[in-house]
C-alpha cells in the first residue's frame, strides 16, 4: 500500500433529493375537451396508445395527443363516506388513500394487460375528458389502439370484447407502437429497435412490412431498470434507515444513469480516487437530526442562576433544621450536665432513681452520653458558625490491650474488643497506604528503567517496541478472525466451543482421565475457570478484552511515535486504514467522509457504479441474471444471420431505428452504432437513427395512419367481430399477423 | 386512512372538493352498455393469458385438422357429427376455416408469431460469462466458494465476511442467483 495520501475533497457540489411518489401537479381536473368530438365526423377515429408507462390519446386528426395518462387507477370506498371514488391517470397522486389504492393495468415487468377492470377505468376517462356524449350508449367513433407485438390472442379478445360489448364500438383496429413510430419517421426499409418501459423489440421491416418471424423480445425496459437499481441499492446499503421505491429508483434511472462507451474499461476506474467527485451522485433521503438543543449562553448562566439560587435555598434551609437541632441538642446537653451536678450531690439510691428515670443505668452512661453530645455540637458549630477548633491529630492508644483479661472487668472486655477492632482497622488502612505507594515506586522504577534502557540502547529498545506493536496487531487480527470464525458453524473454532461447552454441562466429562485420577479437579488450578470466558460468545463477551488490544496498541504506537524518527502518523494502524483508499468506502460513501454517527450520513446514498450498470443491462443482460442475448448480440444476429440471404440487408443496415423510452440514455444511439460496426463485417453501410420523439411518436403515427386510406380495411366492424371470432384482426402493416 | 387525507380534510373542506372534482365515479357514463358484465376471472397473469390463448389455438387446429384429415363420407356427415359439435361451434370453426383460407390466398404479412416464441434467445456470446464482483459491480477474479459470491479484491472479500446470510441472499439476487436447486 502507497504512502501517499489522498487529498480530500471539497464538499459535494450537488447534493440531490427524491419525490416518493409521483408528485400531484394537476389544480383541479382536467377539463372535459369536447371540441375534438364536435369536430368530428363519424369517420374520425379515436386513437389510443395503450402504452405501458403512459396511456396517450387523442383523435386522428390531432397532431398531438390530447390526454396523456399514468396507466393506473384506483377505485375503492371510503368507508366514512359511505361512497365510491374512482381516480384515474395522475389524479390518484392527489390523495394518500388513492395512491395506497392505486393498481395499474399491466402485470409488471411484462407489456400484457393484467387488470382489465382498470383498463376500463382508463378508457372510461378517455371517454369523458373527449367529451363524447354517448347519446345513443355507445361510443360512436371507431378506436384505433396500439397492442404488444405478437399479441396475446386471450388478451385481444377480452379487449375486442370490452370495445364492442361494453362500449358498442362501430369499428376497431390495432397496430403495434413501435412500428406507428418507425411508419411516423417515413422509414420503409430498416430494423426497428424498440426499447420501451417493459421489453425491448427488434422487428425487421423490409418494404413497409415488418417480418415478425424475424423479429426477437429481450425482457428488459426502463421499469426492470428502475427494479434492478432497487435491488442494487438494498443490497449496497442493507441497514439504510429510510424507505426505497421503484419511483424513486426512476428518478435516478432517468436523471442520472447514462450508457457507457466502454463499460468494462469504464467501470474499473469508475471509483479511482481522481474525479470521483463528478461520478459519484449523493442523494439525501429526509432525516431527522437527533435534537441537540443549543442553548445559547445568556440561557445556560440562566439556567446555572437558577440551579445557584435553589442550592442556596436547601442550604439555608438544611442549615436552619441543623441549627434547630444544634439548639435542641445544647438544650438537651445543658440538662444532662445540670443533671450530672445534681446526681453528683444526691445520695446513691436517689441518685439511681434518677438516672433510671432518664434512662441510664450509670453515671459512665452518662457521662458518655454528654461526652458524645459535646463532639457532636463542636462538629456541629464547626459547620456552621465556622467555629475553627482544629482537632489535634492525637495519636489514637489503644491502652486496654496489652491489659491482661484477668485484670479487666466486664465493661473493660467490651472496650478493649472495641479497641482490638479499630486497631485492626486503622492498621489495614496504613498496610493499604503502604502498598500504594509502593506500587507507585515500582511503576516509576519500571519507567526509570525503560528511559535507561532507551537512552543507552535506543535500536534494541525500539526493536522491543516494534515486536510488541506487532504482537498487539497479531492479537487484534486472531481477535477479529475468531470472531468471524464463531460466525460460522462449521468452523474449528466453532466446534470447539460447541464440544466445550458439552463437556461443561455434561455430568461425567469425557475429557480423557489421566494416570488414573477419578477425581474432578476443575478450579484446582484457577486458569480452569478460563474456559467460561472461552464460551461466551455476543455482546459483552469480551469488551474489555477488545479494549484493552487497543488501548495498548494505541500506548505501543504513542511510544514509538515520541521516539523513534521512522515511524511517522501515516505508519499507525488508523492511518494505514485511511478511508481515502478504501474501495467500498468510495463505492458506499464516495470520496467523501463517513461520520457513523451522523443521522444525514446515514440516510445519505451514493450513485456511482449504478450509473452505467443499470442501463447496460440492455447490452449485457447476464448482469441482471437475464438468460437472453443482449441487444447487439440479438441485432447482429437478425442482420448477419436471419437477413442473411434477404437481397434487402444492406438496406436495414442503413436505417437501424430506435424508438421508446429507454433509448433516451446519454450515449445509447452511439454506443449500439459502435458495438454494430465491430459485429458486422467491414465496410458495411450503416446508418442508426433515433425517432424524433422517441415516446410521442408511436401516437402521432397510429393517428397519421388513422386519418390515412390505409387504415380504412384494416378497421374490423362489429358484425365482422361477431361473425369472426373474438381475436379476429384484419392483417395490416403495422400491425399484428393474424393468420398461423 | 393516509395521513394526508385527514389532515387535509379536516383543515377544511379544500381535499375533499378536489377529490369530489377528480372523481369519475359519479361522472355519468351513458356510453357503458348497462347490463354488460364482464366475464368472471377474466384478469389473468401472463402464464395463465398463455395457456388459455395457446388452448383457442389448439382447439381450433384439432377442429380443422380434424376435418381435413380424416374426411367423412358426405352421407354420415350429415347424419351425425363425429366430434359432437354444437351446431353454433361448428359454424364458427368453418367460417375460421374458410376465412383463414382467404387470408392465406391474400397478401399476408407473414406466419402469425406466438408471444412466446418472440422471447430472445439466450446468449452465445463468450461476453456474457464476463464476471463482476457482486458488491462494487468492478472486475471480478474471484468467487467465493461458500456463498458464491464474486468480488474484486481483498477488502471486499473481507467485506463478504462480515455479511449475514440475509445481505448475501440479496446480493445474489440481483443477478438472480440465488435459487438453489434441490
Amino acid at each position: 500500500m502507497d504512502n501517499q495520501e489522498n487529498s480530500l475533497k471539497s464538499p459535494p457540489k450537488n447534493i440531490w433529493f427524491l419525490d416518493d411518489y409521483p408528485p400531484f401537479t394537476g389544480e383541479g381536473r382536467q377539463p372535459v375537451d369536447a371540441s375534438g368530438y364536435h369536430r368530428s365526423s363519424p369517420e374520425d377515429a379515436i386513437v389510443i396508445d395503450n402504452g405501458t408507462s403512459t396511456v396517450r390519446a387523442g383523435w386522428s386528426f390531432d397532431k398531438d395527443p390530447r390526454l396523456s395518462l399514468d396507466p393506473v387507477m384506483a377505485r375503492y370506498k371510503d368507508r366514512k363516506l359511505n361512497r365510491m371514488f374512482q381516480f384515474v391517470g395522475a389524479d390518484v397522486y392527489a390523495d394518500g388513500t388513492a395512491r395506497g389504492q392505486a393498481k395499474n393495468i399491466y402485470e409488471p415487468g411484462t407489456n400484457i394487460v393484467n387488470n382489465w377492470d382498470v383498463q376500463e377505468g382508463v378508457l372510461d376517462y378517455i371517454f369523458i375528458k373527449l367529451g363524447i356524449n354517448g347519446r345513443d350508449g355507445a361510443i360512436d367513433r371507431p378506436i384505433v389502439m396500439t397492442e404488444p407485438m405478437a399479441n396475446l390472442v386471450y388478451s385481444r379478445r377480452v379487449m375486442s370484447e370490452i370495445l364492442f360489448e361494453l362500449y358498442g364500438v362501430p369499428s376497431a383496429a390495432y397496430g403495434i407502437d413501435s412500428l406507428f413510430s418507425y411508419n411516423y419517421n417515413n422509414g420503409r426499409t430498416g430494423l426497428v429497435v424498440s426499447s420501451s418501459y417493459t421489453s425491448t423489440h427488434l422487428v425487421p421491416v423490409i418494404d413497409s412490412k415488418p417480418v415478425l418471424s424475424k423479429a426477437s423480445r429481450l425482457n428488459w425496459g426502463r421499469s426492470q431498470s428502475a427494479e434492478h437499481l432497487l435491488a442494487l441499492m438494498k443490497a449496497k446499503y442493507p441497514t439504510f434507515p429510510g424507505k426505497l421505491n421503484e419511483y424513486q429508483m426512476e428518478q435516478l434511472v432517468r436523471e442520472h444513469c447514462y450508457v457507457s462507451q466502454d463499460y468494462e474499461q469504464e467501470m474499473s476506474k469508475y471509483l479511482d480516487w481522481t474525479g470521483l467527485e463528478d461520478r459519484d451522485v449523493v442523494i439525501q433521503r429526509p432525516f431527522t437530526e437527533a435534537v441537540v438543543v443549543e442553548k445559547s449562553e445568556e440561557e445556560l448562566a440562566k439556567v446555572a442562576e437558577r440551579k445557584r439560587q435553589n442550592g442556596l435555598r436547601l442550604q439555608a434551609q438544611s442549615a436552619k433544621m441543623r441549627l434547630d437541632k444544634l439548639i435542641r441538642k445544647e438544650q438537651d446537653l445543658e440538662y444532662y450536665r445540670d443533671l450530672q451536678q445534681r446526681v453528683a450531690v444526691m445520695t446513691k439510691k436517689d441518685a439511681k432513681a434518677v438516672l433510671e428515670a432518664d434512662d441510664f443505668d450509670t453515671e459512665a452512661q452518662l457521662e458518655r452520653k454528654i461526652k458524645d453530645y459535646e463532639a457532636s455540637i463542636r462538629k456541629a458549630r464547626h459547620k456552621d458558625v465556622g467555629d475553627i477548633e482544629e482537632e489535634a491529630e492525637v495519636p489514637v492508644t489503644y491502652p486496654l490491650l496489652d491489659t491482661p483479661d484477668a485484670q479487666l472487668d466486664e465493661e473493660g472486655l467490651k472496650q478493649k474488643r472495641q479497641q482490638r477492632l479499630l486497631k485492626a482497622n486503622h492498621d489495614a488502612r496504613a498496610r493499604a497506604k503502604a502498598e500504594k505507594e509502593r506500587e507507585k515506586a515500582r511503576v516509576a522504577e519500571i519507567e526509570r528503567l525503560d528511559n535507561e534502557k532507551r537512552e543507552n540502547d535506543l535500536e534494541g529498545w525500539l526493536q522491543e517496541r516494534r515486536i510488541a506493536r506487532q504482537a498487539a496487531i497479531q492479537r487484534i487480527k486472531d481477535r477479529d478472525r475468531l470472531k468471524a470464525d464463531l460466525g460460522n458453524r462449521k468452523s474449528l473454532a466453532s466446534q470447539i466451543r460447541m464440544k466445550n461447552i458439552a463437556n461443561l454441562a455434561s455430568d461425567n466429562p469425557t475429557k480423557k482421565r489421566r494416570r488414573g485420577n477419578d477425581d474432578d479437579t476443575f478450579g484446582a488450578d484457577d486458569a480452569d475457570w478460563g474456559i467460561y470466558r472461552s464460551i461466551a460468545t455476543g455482546d459483552g463477551s469480551d469488551d474489555d478484552d477488545e479494549e484493552d488490544l487497543d488501548a495498548g496498541l494505541k500506548a505501543i504506537e504513542a511510544q514509538l511515535l515520541a521516539h523513534d524518527p521512522n515511524f511517522t502518523e501515516h505508519s499507525t494502524r488508523d492511518a494505514q486504514q485511511d478511508w481515502t483508499k478504501s474501495l467500498l468506502h468510495a463505492f458506499q460513501h464516495g470520496p467523501w467522509a463517513f461520520d457513523k454517527e451522523s443521522v444525514r450520513d446515514a440516510h445519505q446514498l451514493h450513485l456511482n457504479v449504478e450509473r452505467i450498470r443499470v442501463p447496460e443491462v440492455v447490452f449485457q443482460p447476464s448482469l441482471a441474471g437475464l438468460d437472453q442475448a443482449g441487444l447487439v448480440e440479438i441485432a447482429s444476429g437478425i442482420l448477419t444471420q436471419r437477413l442473411a440471404h434477404s437481397p434487402h440487408q444492406p438496406q436495414v443496415l442503413r436505417d437501424i431505428f430506435l424508438t421508446g423510452g429507454n433509448t433516451l440514455f446519454r450515449g445509447f444511439e452511439e454506443r449500439l452504432r459502435d458495438e454494430l460496426v465491430a459485429v458486422l463485417p467491414a465496410g458495411a453501410p450503416l446508418g442508426v437513427r433515433r425517432a424524433q420523439n422517441p415516446v410521442a411518436d408511436a401516437w402521432r403515427g397510429a393517428a397519421r395512419w388513422a386519418a390515412g386510406d390505409g387504415a380504412k380495411r384494416a378497421f374490423v366492424s362489429r358484425a365482422e367481430w361477431l361473425e369472426k371470432g373474438g381475436d379476429y384482426i384484419k392483417e395490416h402493416d403495422l400491425g399484428n399477423a393474424y393468420a398461423s | 386512512m393516509a395521513p394526508t387525507t385527514l389532515a387535509a380534510a379536516s383543515i377544511d373542506g379544500g381535499h375533499d372538493a378536489l377529490l369530489n372534482q377528480l372523481d369519475i365515479y359519479a361522472v355519468s357514463k351513458p356510453w357503458r352498455k348497462p347490463h354488460w358484465k364482464p366475464p368472471q376471472r377474466r384478469n389473468k397473469t401472463v402464464k395463465q393469458a398463455i395457456d388459455a390463448s395457446r388452448r383457442d389455438a389448439t382447439n381450433i387446429n384439432t377442429q380443422a385438422n380434424s376435418g381435413a384429415s380424416t374426411p367423412f363420407p358426405p352421407a354420415s356427415g350429415s347424419a351425425a357429427t363425429p366430434l359432437q359439435l354444437n351446431p353454433a361451434e361448428a359454424s364458427e370453426d368453418l367460417s375460421r376455416l374458410v376465412l383463414s383460407k382467404r387470408m392465406q390466398a391474400a397478401l399476408s404479412i407473414g406466419p402469425k408469431v406466438e408471444f412466446e416464441e418472440l422471447l430472445g434467445a439466450p446468449s452465445i456470446h463468450p461476453s456474457s460469462k464476463k464476471r463482476y464482483c457482486d458488491i462494487t459491480s468492478q472486475p471480478a477474479p474471484y468467487t467465493d466458494p461458500k456463498t458464491k459470491l464474486r468480488y474484486h479484491n481483498r477488502e471486499v472479500y473481507g467485506y463478504i465476511q462480515r455479511l449475514s446470510g440475509q445481505d448475501i441472499e440479496r446480493l445474489l439476487e440481483v443477478r438472480k442467483a440465488n435459487t438453489v436447486l434441490k
